[in-house]
């Protein structure tokens, strides 16, 4: 008897214990088909069994991209245009000899150098294309021009006739043969006529609104038809006879701002029109 | 002993030699103190002939820079060519007078007018032509502008003119105009507008 109530207690006492360990193992069972990461387990295991959990609650020690918000890119600000100035002639070429002691080099790089500041003023990006008293061929101040791809390209030219300011654009008569992507190197200039004409028309309006005397003409001159972006050519000349008024301070500076002005109007009215 | 007549002769010629010697000295001082013609000014062309004609020219002013029509009277050749040159020719006279309004060289002068095709007009020009050019944009553009605007309006049916330098291409004016390319007549008319006194 006692025997048989002893019995029936190991008994109970078993069924009980493997009742509570399969209960134990099911509960594990499903704990690791919900995915929650264990301690002891490897943290790459749990990672790579649950994925989406980790991403929805990243631990804020972890530099996980956040994949519910496209990402913001910040917005570049819109390029400054470029404004490329030559200063016609240069080294042992001279151009014209304006008097016993002024070269036209030495005056186109003077005023070249007032341009690029009263630009840099203005919020536009110049670059001289020579900088030094350089020997340059119009086609490399053409190449060197191209490959920059400016919003305007300016040659700066000076005489000693008073015949006024001109602001010159290409004598292009038609445009010469084309390739595909390959352009007559003589007339490449010739599509970008009407930006050049545009471009003339605002420095020509500048001037005369500075009270100077500036006339709108085309020229066979070179490099302006190689150029393939708007272009045009400034020949300063004297208000009277006195040819030493090219190489005056206050004189370059006047033309300067003036032409500054045009090229600053006809940027923004391209722009706008973009 | 010296014989007396050959000591007299020897004493001769030495003196001879003496008087020569200063003689040249004097003439080479005089002739580089004179004045040297360095180079032949005047015209080398042979003088127009045939019925004197009135006709236009387009002549340039540098100091307001501009170009104006003007008439004057000149003998011209019946032939097409020689019509082209004596054009030129007179114009010339008038940009190497004296009173000129765009002064170029006392040499300068056309070499000749080709009409190579219906519609083409090659000039030839001297070098003095070259020489003598006022360099620059404008300057160069009227010396063209003239040129070709005058053939433009008294030889009918051209259409491009290309500018040579005795004989040879070259490739600006005086430092800025191109004279690589063809100069059309359509495009020469829109300057020559440009250039033309304002009203």
């Amino acid at each position: 008897m006692l025997w048989n109530s002893a019995s029936r207690r190991v008994k109970v006492s078993l069924y009980q214990g493997a009742a509570s360990a399969g209960a134990l193992l099911f509960a594990l069972a499903v704990i690791a088909a919900q995915g929650v990461p264990l301690s002891g387990a490897p943290q790459g295991q749990a990672q790579s069994a649950t994925p989406t959990l980790q991403s929805s609650q990243p631990s804020p020690n972890q530099a996980v991209p956040d994949q519910t918000l496209p990402p913001v890119q910040p917005v570049p600000a819109p390029p400054k245009p470029l404004v490329m100035i030559d200063p016609a002639h240069g080294g042992s070429e001279s151009g014209a000899v304006l008097n016993p002691t002024i070269l036209e080099k030495d005056v186109t790089l003077a005023l070249a150098r007032r341009l690029r500041i009263d630009l840099g003023a203005r919020g536009f990006v110049a670059e001289l294309v020579r900088d030094s008293d350089v020997n340059l061929s119009t086609d490399d101040r053409a190449a060197k021009t191209n490959a920059a791809h400016p919003a305007l390209y300016v040659c700066l030219h000076a005489t000693s006739e008073s015949g006024g300011i001109g602001i010159y654009t290409p004598m292009l008569a038609e445009s010469g043969e084309t390739s595909g992507p390959f352009v007559d190197w003589n007339t490449a200039q010739f599509s970008f006529l009407p930006a050049s004409r545009a471009a003339q028309q605002e420095i020509a309006g500048a001037m005369q609104k500075s009270g100077m005397l500036a006339r709108s003409l085309t020229a066979a001159l070179r490099p302006l038809g190689n150029v393939t972006n708007a272009a045009v050519a400034v020949e300063l000349a004297p208000t009277k006879a006195d040819v030493s008024q090219l190489s005056a301070a206050d004189f370059q500076q006047n033309i300067s701002a003036a032409l500054a002005n045009g090229i600053a109007q006809f940027l923004s009215t391209s722009r706008a029109l973009r | 002993m010296i014989p007396r007549q050959f000591l007299i002769t020897v004493t001769l010629l030495f003196a001879l030699t003496i008087a020569m010697s200063v003689y040249v000295w004097q003439l080479r001082r005089r002739e580089i103190r004179a004045p040297r013609l360095t180079e032949k000014t005047e015209h080398v062309a042979p003088p127009m002939s045939g019925a004197v004609e009135q006709v236009t020219v387009y002549v340039a002013y540098d100091s307001p820079g501009e170009l104006r029509a003007q008439s004057i009277s000149i003998p011209l050749a019946a032939g097409r060519q020689q019509r082209a040159e004596g054009l030129l020719r007179g114009l010339m006279r008038i940009y190497t007078a004296k009173d000129s309004t765009h002064p170029l060289a006392p040499g300068a002068e056309i070499r000749g007018v080709f009409l190579v095709d219906p519609g083409l007009a090659v000039i030839d020009v001297n070098s003095a032509f070259v020489e003598g050019q006022v360099s620059g944009v404008l300057p160069e553009e009227l010396t063209i502008a003239s040129l070709v605007q005058t053939l433009a309006t008294n030889m009918p049916g051209l259409t491009r003119v290309k500018i040579l330098v005795d004989g040879k291409e070259q490739e600006t004016l005086a430092g800025h105009a191109d004279l690589t390319a063809f100069y059309d007549l359509q495009q020469i008319a829109e300057l020559v507008k440009g250039l033309s006194p304002q009203q």
